[in-house]
């Protein structure tokens, strides 16, 4: 676990942390705090309850239950010892700290009007330990390049939840900002202007407007904005080459994006579907692909060995009734991933990974 | 001679005392007015400004004088470092290490510990009923300290130098 998430924890919670196996440590990526339960510990991909020497086990037992106080200074640190400053925060459920980490919180709520306003006496926490792998995306950035414009083209990731959709746009915005095509022959093209719609501080993971990942240096993040609106407020304001969001799907969305192709921006987006027929099932996201919005749809795949691409390119140009015709060899591209992964962070990365 | 000598060291010793005594009722009020402006400021930082507590203690500090400026520097700060004490820890220890140097009492500092065990973790709301009340509680604390002042300032001074006669006189 990096340095910077340990030093959020208060003492007791620490010491115990600090006495997993390295691998353990190395690997985590949620730390699921519950007052008065059983530290629960998912690491490498499995969930486990932590013990007060640092031994996992799947029974509760013996394992390392946190108190009030352990709890307390956790909410304390987290927010700067400021909960007051955080009310829109604790709206939405979840801190983002210093480091890109997210912290999910479960409590008690304050209503107001029928509507929550905030949390109170929170309970539990979900640690969630945020890693950039940075040139996650390059092999997939390779396929989806706009030859004559020099650009890349439209493109639609699709996945269901926990597939690393996030992480990739997250590398994909550093990319092509940076101007890293993932090719030799695009090397001389040079980065574009790039604006991230960040709804849910996920994918830069903004501390006070300024983004905690690399996003690249040509990259403009609106934080905590609904995706819609910042869209427009992005082509307005910061004239971008490429627009990218996360999990689109209202009917807000669609007009935004379909404003953006209009005005000849691309969009990178990722919606929750399976695959496209899934997605064809929503209508936000069955009337873009049917407008063409979008040029090329991706599914995400995280297998054994990584995550694995799977492109589809719509023409806009062959097609008969309406439907775009896919090419029939969808490209299969897998990335090697090395478990824990490389981890590089926020640092800038020169070469990729 | 050496009987002059001694006298003399004990009336001044004495008019020191009483000296003392009358200054430090003479701070008492100002201190408590230092502190009511602090709280004032810590409210407008935290509930229109919605800048971080130890940001805020620090910014209040800056526009005050010591001892209470020492205090809420010093608790902004050790909260600022992040070595995993919780506010009330920073606190406590803050107004353990600057009490001495205050002329300030014990009522005032129970209202300040009590703030301490608030401050920082709730909504903006009950941030400011919580200042708005140790405000109410302090102000009280200084208008008694001021009658204490108009009361046994004076007296303190004069009973400083007559107490010191009377040793004398005893002596003699």
């Amino acid at each position: 676990m990096r340095r910077d998430a340990m030093e959020l924890l208060p003492g007791e919670l620490k010491a115990v942390i600090g006495r997993l196996a390295p691998r353990t440590l190395d690997g985590i990526e949620e730390l699921r705090i519950r007052e008065g339960r059983p530290l629960e510990i998912v690491s490498c991909g499995q969930s486990r309850f932590a013990c007060e020497d640092g031994t996992l086990h799947r029974s509760t037992d013996r394992a390392y239950r946190p108190g009030r106080e352990v709890c307390r200074q956790l909410l304390e640190r987290i927010t700067n010892h400021s909960l007051y400053a955080m009310e829109e925060e604790l709206r939405r459920g979840y801190i983002t700290v210093p480091g890109g980490h997210r912290i999910g919180l479960a409590g008690r709520t304050v209503l107001e009007g029928g509507k929550v306003r905030g949390l109170r006496e929170v309970g539990g926490f979900n640690f969630r330990i945020a890693r950039a792998r940075v040139g996650a995306a390059l092999p997939l950035l390779s396929k989806i390049v706009d030859w004559p414009k020099q650009t890349v083209r439209s493109t639609l990731i699709l996945g269901p939840p926990q597939q690393g959709k996030t992480t990739v746009i997250r590398d994909l915005a550093r990319a092509i900002s940076s101007g890293e095509w993932g090719t030799p022959a695009a090397a001389s093209w040079g980065g574009r202007k790039v604006g991230i719609v960040d709804e849910r501080s996920e994918i830069a993971a903004s501390i006070r407007g300024v983004p905690a990942f690399d996003v690249g240096p040509r990259t403009d993040v609106m934080d905590a904005c609904p995706k819609a609106e910042g869209m427009m407020m992005l082509l307005r304001s910061m004239s971008p080459e490429v627009l990218i969001v996360d999990e689109i799907g209202r009917p807000e969305d669609a007009d935004a994006i379909r404003e953006a192709s209009h005005a000849g921006v691309r969009v990178i987006a990722t919606a929750h579907a399976y695959d496209l027929q899934d997605a064809m099932g929503r209508p936000a996201l069955r009337q873009l692909l049917e407008d063409a919005a979008f040029e090329t749809v991706v599914l995400l795949r995280r297998g054994e060995k990584g995550v694995r691409f799977e492109i589809d390119s719509l023409d806009r140009h062959a097609q008969g009734h309406g439907r775009r015709a896919r090419e029939p060899s969808g490209e299969v591209q897998a990335i090697a991933r090395g478990h824990p992964g490389p981890q590089t962070d926020s640092r800038p990365a020169h070469a990729p990974v | 001679m050496i009987k002059l000598t001694g006298a003399l060291l004990i009336l001044f010793a004495g008019t020191m005392i009483g000296m003392f005594y009358s200054a430090r009722l003479a701070a008492r009020p100002n201190q408590i007015r230092q502190l009511v402006h602090a709280l004032q400021r810590l409210e407008t930082e935290i509930a229109y400004g919605y800048t971080p507590l130890p940001e805020a203690m620090i910014r209040t500090a800056a526009g005050l004088q010591p001892p209470v400026s020492d205090l809420l520097g010093l608790a902004g700060a050790s909260a600022g470092e992040g070595n995993g004490q919780s506010f009330q820890q920073c606190w406590e220890e803050a107004i353990a290490v600057n009490w001495p140097q205050s002329a300030m009492k014990e009522p005032e500092r129970l209202i300040l510990r009590r703030l301490g065990t608030t401050l920082g973790i709730s909504d903006r709301e009950d941030q400011q009923q919580h200042l708005r009340l140790a405000l109410l509680q302090l102000q009280a604390e200084e208008e008694a300290a001021r009658e204490d002042q108009a009361r046994y300032g004076k007296m303190g001074r004069n009973l400083g130098i007559l107490g010191a006669a009377l040793v004398v006189i005893l002596m003699v």
